[in-house]
Parts: structure tokens; sequence; C-alpha cells
């Protein structure tokens, strides 16, 4: 198979996904009281509603309501006032009614989008000939043959008198061409076609059967702890063209119904899904090609390889001359490859009509901005917010401002600092502390470490009282111990030698010990300094400050 | 002095045990032992529940020699129809699907008739998951109609109201989705109302047609309909039941109206449909005299689409219902086919076997009407078939106060006598519009008529939430009947008067 590198720049791939979050920040489930568990025993949060027992009804969760709305507004979506549920019937013991309730034609939430700043080695994916007036027509003609499922069964519903009210974001067109910037970054508009209210089913465990599936299991197994999860489905328009660009899409998702607190997202656990759509067609052509539907997309890398993969796989196929068959496929990241789950060779019925157990909807303003009302500042807003209010690195801020945790962690450990002292925190909230939480495996709620620590361990960096070297140690101690970094670094006697009359004769001594690398310097090796430096703080015991040598060395040597 | 429980009604029952005349516990057991020489004819029940009845009775008579507050309707057995969840009884909807089934809770109406005191007394017989007009669909066995057991009671509450006429129980709890209380009372010659849809929980009842059941009683009085329903809608809307809402209350306190000022509406086509048989009309024609009499003003109304309502409804109904019986697999609960070799073979042997023919009639109907590029065509037409029909009932109620119409078209028929599913559809010819439009109605006997002998009623329909005055005009035709035919009220069919249930 060729690389994705080759393989886009002869085919265009077209990308939609389909993301699922279960709304895990809630107390109880969708339809009912019932707690929501993650962990806890087998069919012990259960009741006669999400057991679908004779006789019971469905009692919608506002909580839930106001969730979905704030995802909705929080993506750009045009919030709709009027919408239903509707019963979507298939016959299988996940979903204990044989039916599950979801929604119609008509979403909460409809037409929003976001703006996907696309940079680094990433932004490669996309080749140079996927800009400009072509890729303008191809995001056109994309959208105008994804079947608009939406708009056309919007009109002439109970919902609606006229079709549902669109977003100045949404333009059915489709969106506008992403432009390159010098350093190869991009900024691409990527449509969210609708985030819909639904039900989660409950999980089922195949005993015996080949790799969990169904057929040939001896037993299976239904926890209906989960049937009834509260879950929202984003579908996105299929203006996404790299697997970079739908892992982007995710993570940013991700940040935002993160900051707004409706889930803890977790794509391990499952509480947050995504499906890819994924079809190639020849640069320039204007009809689509036969997508495949991929699964099993746990994580961020899972997503982007599988994507990868599949774009690879269809464009071999179609080069050898075969048939790309409308399927859902199955990623085996083990294997790094995508397998054939099922065929559709007709499209399922499922017999979608409003549910007669629930009223139709017809949300106030007051509720929507009550919703409003209660969203913090977003991700993107914060990040504009931590550059020019710290002055710090955009990409530090954007990875902080995307964990509210961390961003509020990190105010506070910047409070009343900018430019280089807001950047020293930065630098140890990006690096030092997010590496501590990840080796030690806890939550940054949970670490014990405080904003005052991370704010004094900075002032002793930027002071030039230790390197940052010694950061590392001194970081890693505070974190263990609790103490201030301050008394740390005094208790190692780890304070830093940044006076140059003790510093010399170690310089001194060091250049004599290693004249040959003092000669290669002086010959035009600038490197060899480094080395120089390394003697003297192995010297100096660590204690010397790495930049002072940097400079004694230099002027001994050039002087 | 001995005194049979057939003769009582519910609020001379509840009044009786206040009183101290007789216990509940005498009351339950006169009324379980009318069921035991009754039954065996009629063939009314699927369980009778003596240590349940028992159990409740002896709670009334404890608190009440406590000196404790007795509740409204303390010691007044009543019977359930069997798509109704009551604790520690089966509930069976008369189908092999949940031949064993037993809920673990209890139907808000259900418990909020126990907490006005009432004692259960049996679960009552019907059409298979209410897919009827004769009881004849139960999979267990037909109910007889008591004023003549060669004939059906009616349906699909055809046990409850059979129950109810042959003096076993002075109330009973039906549900009417296209007829199923008012056709049966009628049928049998007592009292039978579909309250506004949205005034009783449906919470814990085994949904038909979501958008068109409603829970309501069954009485040999006008008064103990309205006690009956003054106990379903104590408490207000049921916060488990998403479509149920807050209405009026204290229908029996207002019960007692003056006619003079009323406008009744009559509807001249109605008179003249095919098939109306000729006593039924001139049970009807008299119910309008009486009114008439009493100072009411009789208005002719039109309800121009309501010859949509039976084609709307053979789609709406289908198509909830095979959405509402899909939980019925053999997965959970219910019958199991033994012996499947793969889940998809159980789930179809298990409904196969399991569901009856009319059953599986409806839900194959709904499954077609619900398909995608019928859909369309059907149930968007039904839909608003549907809007029409409501519209219209809402133009005449701004002219009158409430409707008058046959409940029935014929009296009674023989067991196997409508043996065509289309013909026994059109029994429900003059009930259907109403649970299409959501409002209210009630069949009120007219004695027994000129050509069978049978009994021949009057249904009266109000706007929705307009219930109180809906029994108002109810109470005033049952009063102006009895006195001008000169007959007593609270009858129960001549073969069983008095045949057991004498309280002690």
């Amino acid at each position: 198979m060729r690389e994705l590198k080759d393989v886009l720049q002869d085919w265009e791939a077209v990308i939609g996904l389909e993301v699922h979050t279960e709304l895990t920040t809630l107390e109880t489930k969708m339809f009912c009281g019932c707690k929501l568990s993650h962990d806890d025993a087998p069919n012990t949060h259960v009741c006669p509603v999400c057991l679908g027992l004779p006789g019971a009804l469905p009692v919608p969760n506002q909580r839930a309501i106001e969730s979905i709305v704030k995802a909705g507004l929080a993506t750009n979506c045009q919030i709709q006032k009027r919408s239903m549920f509707y019963r979507k019937h298939y016959f299988y013991p996940d979903m204990a009614k044989n039916f599950q309730t979801t929604q119609g034609p008509v979403a909460f939430c409809m037409y929003g989008g976001l703006d996907l700043e696309v940079s680094g080695p990433g932004a490669a994916e996309r080749p140079t000939c996927a800009f400009g007036e072509g890729e303008a027509a191809s995001l056109a003609s994309a959208s105008a043959n994804a079947e608009g499922l939406s708009r056309q069964m919007a009109e002439s519903l109970p919902e609606y008198g006229d079709t549902p009210v669109t977003s100045e974001y949404y333009r059915e067109s489709g969106p506008a061409a992403p432009v390159r910037h010098e350093d190869g970054s991009y900024t691409a508009p990527i449509r969210i076609l609708r985030i819909h209210m639904e039900e989660d089913a409950a999980k089922m465990v195949h005993v015996g059967g080949q790799e969990g599936r169904i057929g040939g299991a001896a037993e299976s197994l239904i926890d209906y702890n989960r049937c009834g999860t509260p879950l929202i489905e984003l579908v996105t328009e299929p203006d996404l063209r790299t697997p970079e660009e739908a892992r982007l899409f995710m993570e940013k998702l991700r940040r935002i119904f993160l900051t707004i607190g409706i889930s803890d997202c977790s794509m391990e656990k499952g509480s947050m899904r995504c499906d890819g759509n994924v079809s190639i067609r020849r640069r320039g052509e204007s009809s689509l090609g036969t997508k495949t539907e991929l699964k099993n997309l746990n994580s961020f890398k899972a997503l982007h390889d599988a994507l990868a993969y599949e774009i690879c796989r269809q464009a071999e196929v179609l080069e050898q001359g075969g048939v790309i068959y409308q399927e859902t496929r199955h990623w085996e990241p083990s294997r790094k490859r995508t397998v054939v789950m099922r065929v559709k060779e007709t499209a399922d019925d499922y017999r979608l009509f409003p549910d007669p157990d629930l009223a139709p909807f017809d949300l106030s303003d007051e509720f929507i901005e009550h919703c409003r009302a209660e969203l913090p500042e977003l991700p993107d807003a914060k990040r504009e917010r931590f550059e020019a209010e710290f002055g710090i690195k955009r990409a530090d801020a954007e990875q902080m401002a995307g964990d509210p945790d961390t961003a509020a962690f990190f105010e506070a450990a910047a409070a009343g600092t900018s430019g280089k002292a807001a950047q020293a925190v930065a630098n140890l909230v990006v690096n030092e502390l997010a590496a501590y939480l990840k080796g030690a495996g806890v939550a940054l709620g949970e670490s014990g470490i405080a904003p005052a620590q991370v704010a004094s361990l900075a002032k002793l960096l930027t002071s030039d009282a230790i390197s940052s070297n010694q950061a590392h140690e001194v970081f890693e101690a505070m974190a263990k111990s609790g103490e201030d970094p301050e008394a740390i670094v005094d208790a190692r006697g780890m304070r830093q030698v940044s006076d140059a009359g003790a510093l010399q004769p170690i310089v001194d001594e060091v250049l004599a010990a290693c004249a040959d690398q003092a000669q290669q310097y002086r010959d035009g090796n600038q490197k060899v300094i480094g080395f120089l430096v390394g003697q003297c703080m192995k010297a100096s015991r660590g204690k010397g400050n790495p930049k002072l040598f940097n400079e004694l060395l230099r002027a001994s040597l050039e002087g | 002095m001995s005194v049979n429980i057939d003769t009582l009604t519910a609020a001379q029952i509840a009044a009786g045990v206040r009183a101290g005349e007789f216990t509940a516990a005498d009351v339950a057991r006169a009324a379980l032992d009318a069921i035991a020489q009754r039954e065996p004819e009629v063939q009314a029940l699927l369980q009778v529940t003596p240590d349940l009845a028992l159990e409740a009775a002896e709670h009334i008579d404890a608190m009440r020699a406590a000196g404790a507050d007795l509740p409204p309707l303390a010691g007044v057995p009543f019977v359930i129809k069997d798509n109704m969840n009551l604790a520690g009884t089966r509930t069976t909807c008369a189908s092999r699907m949940l031949e064993n089934y037993e809920s673990p809770y209890t139907a808000t109406c259900v418990q909020r008739m126990l907490d006005a005191g009432c004692v259960p007394v049996a679960k009552a017989n019907m059409d298979e998951f209410a897919f009827g007009s004769s009881t004849e669909s139960s999979a267990f066995h037909p109910t007889n109609n008591p004023w003549d057991l060669a004939r059906v009671p009616g349906g699909s509450s055809g046990g409850s109201a059979a129950a109810v006429a042959a003096g076993m129980a002075p109330l009973a709890l039906g549900s009417d989705t296209g007829g199923s209380i008012r056709q049966p009372a009628a049928l049998c010659g007592v009292v039978g109302m579909k309250p506004t849809y949205g005034m009783v929980s449906r919470y814990g009842v085994v949904a038909f047609g979501s958008s068109l059941d409603q829970v309501g009683p069954f009485g040999r009085t006008v008064e103990d309909v309205a006690l009956a329903l003054d106990v379903l809608t104590a408490g207000g809307r049921d916060p488990f039941d998403g479509t149920s809402q807050d209405a009026a209350t204290s229908f029996a306190a207002s019960l007692e109206a003056d006619m003079a000022g009323k406008r009744i509406g009559v509807i001249p086509a109605f008179m003249e449909a095919d098939g109306l048989a000729p006593e039924v009309k001139s049970a009807v024609e008299q119910a309008a005299r009486v009114l008439e009499a009493q100072g009411a003003e009789l208005v002719e109304v039109d309800l121009p689409h309501l010859d949509a309502a039976i084609a709307a409804y053979y789609v709406i109904g289908p198509a909830e219902a095979f959405s509402n019986l899909a939980r019925f697999d053999g997965v959970r609960y219910g019958y199991q086919e033994p012996a499947c070799s793969n889940l998809a073979e159980q789930s179809s042997r298990s409904r196969a076997h399991g569901f009856g023919t009319e059953a599986k009639r409806r839900q194959m109907l709904g499954a077609y009407l619900l398909s995608s590029g019928v859909y369309e065509r059907y149930y968007r037409a039904a839909q608003k078939a549907r809007t029409l029909i409501t519209e219209d009932y809402r133009c005449a109620f701004e002219r009158v106060d409430a409707i008058l119409m046959p409940a029935s078209p014929t009296v009674a028929f023989r067991h196997g006598e409508l043996s065509d599913p289309t013909q026994m559809y059109l029994s429900d010819m003059f009930t259907i519009s109403l649970n299409i439009a959501g409002n209210c109605g009630i069949s009120v006997p007219m004695g027994a008529g000129a050509d069978s002998g049978m009994p021949v009623a009057a249904q009266l329909v109000s706007a929705a939430f307009n219930d109180t005055t809906l029994l108002q005009v109810a109470r005033a035709l049952e009063r102006g009947y009895a006195e001008a035919a000169s007959a007593p009220g609270c009858t129960v069919a001549p073969g069983f008067a008095g045949k057991g249930g004498e309280l002690a």
C-alpha cells in the first residue's frame, strides 16, 4: 500500500464524523431516576423504565436538555426550540424496549461548526493542491452530494411549518475554503450538521464467541446499568479532508465538552465515542465515492490511524480496478488495519416515528439564555486571553486552555505575572506538571500540588536561582512532599551559583583538563561548547549557572 | 336485615363502612362470594385475589378501630383490567405472551384506588393486549354478557364491564383506546367513562396506543364513576407519566347541576348512519328528550371530518401498538420459546407463538405503516386527519356543552357473530373519534332495547378537560331517565341479582 502522503496527492479523502458523548456529569439517566454509573456491579441501577417493563413510561431529564443546549451553543449551533423525540426500532436486547428513543429530523442543535487550526507536521497531510478555488469547488460538491437527510426530511414536519432556522456559520453551499499560511498552517471551518439527544444502549458481553461477537457465542450477558444513559450524537458535514483534521476536530470537541462540563469525555472508557465515514475520489472530481464507516476508534491515535489506513486501502482497491462496498469496518489497533464488520446491502428501516409518550418540546428563550449564561469561557476564547494577558506562547496557551482544571491551575499560579515570568509558569505546567501527572497516574485535583508551589518554582527559575535541570528535581520533590520549592532548594543546597568570581576558577580548571576540546572550539567547532559546559556543571556538582558557564567559557576561549 | 352487595353503590358501601353498618372485611367476603357464585357463568375474570382483598379490607377495619380517618372509598371492592399492574398479581393482558408475568410495581391508577381504600378483588378478562371489541380475542377464554350468556360483553374491557354488570363489584377500571370502556359499558348496561387524555396516569398500564389510551372507571351509577374519577385524579398529575396533566377534581361533589341553559349537540348524520340499530337509535332519541325535558337546549352540530376517524385510528393505533409491543421478545420476561439455537430464532418464535392472531395482525399492520416510503402516505395523512377531527370538536364545543350520540351502533352481538375483523372495527364507529381528539366521553345506560331486550345506551362527549360538565350532563340524563322510565338505578343484570353476595 502507498503512503498516505502520496495517496492524498492523487486522491481526495472526504471524511465526516459521528461523535457520541455520554453526559457522565449528570446524576441520573435520560428518562428515569436511576443513577448513572460506570463501574458498579451489573444491573444494580435499573428500574421499570430503563428495563422497558410493561407499562413503564419515560420522563425526560431536564438537566440533559440543558447539557445538549450548552453543547450546541458552544459549537455555534442554532438551538431549535421545537423538536421531538422519535422512536428508532431495531430488535436487539441491548435496548430493552427494542427501540431507542432518539431525535428525528429536527435535533435540539443544528447547523453549527468549529474553526480548525491545523499546524505542525500534521498540516502537511493536506497537500498543497487541496487549497484555493479547487478546494472551494470540492467542498461545495461534497455538500451537495452528501445526503441532505436533515433538510429534506425537515420540510413539512410536525415540528415545523417551515424549514429549521439556520445559522450564520452554516452555509449550505459548503464552508469557505481554507488558506495555507507561510508557516504551513491553515484554518479549516468544519460544519456541524446537528447534535441530537438520545439514550445509550445496555452493555453486552458475548462469552465464547469470536472476538467478543455474538456469532458463535455460548452465552451473552447484558448489563442494563448503561441503558438509558443520556447520550448526545454530533454529526459533522463531510468537510474534513485528512486524518489529522479528523483527529484535531475530535480533540477540539473534547476540550469544549470538558470545559462546559457535560461529560468526562473518556475515549478509553467509551464515554466519548467516534465513528468515521470516509470515501475518496480523484482530485477534481465532483461526485462522491462510496463511503465506509469505521468503528472501534477509541483513541485519537486510533481515529487518525484508522482513517489513514482506510484511505490508503480504498486507493489501492480503486487503483487496481476494484470496487469499494458500502460497509462498516472495524479498526484492529494491534494489526493496524480495518476489517469488514457488516455489509449494508439495503438501508435499515428503523421505522422512525414521533414518540407518543414524550410531548414535543418548545424551549423558551429564558431556558436557552439560562443555558448560555451558565457557559464558562470556551477554550478558544481562553487561549486568546492567555496569549494577550500573560504573553505566553500560543501552543502552550492552547494546550492549557483545553483542560479546565489545568487552565484554572495555570491562572492561579501565574496570577500577576506576564511575559517571561508567566512563560516560566506555563513551561512548568505544560512540561513538568503534565509529565508528573501522567507518570503518577493521578488527576490534577487529586495530586495535591498547589499553584503556589509552581509559582514559587517558576520564580526560582526566572531569578536564575536554579537551572531548568534542577527544576525537574525540585518539581519531583515538591510534588511528593508538598513542601515549598524554596525550602527544598535550600535544604538540598541546590541554589545555583551565579557569581562569576566563584565560577571562573572552575572554567579555568576545565579548560586546562580539556585542552583538545578547547582547541577544537578555537578551530571553529562551536558545538563543543556544550561538552565544556557539561564538564563545568559536573565540576560544580550541578550548582553553577550553566548560562554563566557558557559565557565565561566563550570569553576565556575567545579572549 | 340482610343486604346483597349487588344492591349497593360504591358510595353506599363506603358510607356503610364508615358508619360501622358493616365491616370492610364483610364487604370483601360478600364480593368474593358473589364472584364465586356468578363467575362460572360470566367468565369475566382472569384472577381472583382473595388474599389481597381481605388484607386490604382488614387494614381498613383496623384503621377504623384505631379511630383513624378513613379514605374516601374505604372498603369498596373493585376489579382491575388485566393490562394494569398490581404488584403481587400477574398482568397477563389476556395473552400467552404474559401468561406468567408478574409486575414488580403497581400502576399509578391502581395505586390511587388502593390509597383511596378500595379493595382489589380480581383482575378482569379483556381482548388480548386490548385489541378487539368483544373480549373474544382473550387467549384464555371468552367472557359472556351477563344479560345473555350467548352474547359478548363488548371489549376490550369486556371483563371489567361484565363484572360490574353481574354485580361482582360496584367499580372496575378499564382502558379505552378506541372505545374499549364506553362500548362494553353500553353492551353490558353500566356506566363507563373515558376521561380526557392526560387526566389519568397511564404509568403501569401496558400500552397499546400511547397517544390514544386512557384509563377510566366503570360503575353502575354516574355518581360512582365520578367518585372513582375523583380518586384517579387525586394528587394531580403523575410525575411518572410525562403526558399526564393537572386537572379539576371533586367531580362527585359538583355532580348535581341544573340543565337549564345547557346546550346539547346532536348530529343528524349520526342518527342516520348505516348499521345503527333502531332500538339504539330510539334510546339516543329518548336521551335527547330526557335532557330537553330538564331544560337543556338541543343544537344541531356537524363534525365534517369524522368519517376519517376510523381510518386514522387504524393507522395510528397499529403503528403505536407495533412499537409498544416490540419489547415482548422473550428475552427478559414473558413467553420464551424453548430450545432455540440463536437470538433471532428465539425472538421470532417467541413472538409467533406468544401472540394471538389479532395481536399479530395489528403489529404487522403497524410495522408496514411505519416503513419508509409508506410512512408519508399513511401515518402523516392520519396525523393530518387527527388535527382536522380535533379542530372539528373544538369548533363544536364553542357552541355546545356536550354532544349526544350513540356509544355502540348495536346491542351486544352473539359470540362469533362478527368474524370479519373490519366488521368488528366498525363497532367502534361512534367512540373512536374521541380517542383521536383526546376529549372525554361517557356511556350512560338507557334500559333494555325493545327488540332484543339487551341493554341500550347513549354516549355523551364533551371538550377536553371539561369532564365536570360531562359528568353533570350524564347525571342529569341518568336522573331524568330513571324518573321517566320509573326504573330503579343501580341494577345488575336480571339473571344475577341476589346470586351470592349476601352481606352477613
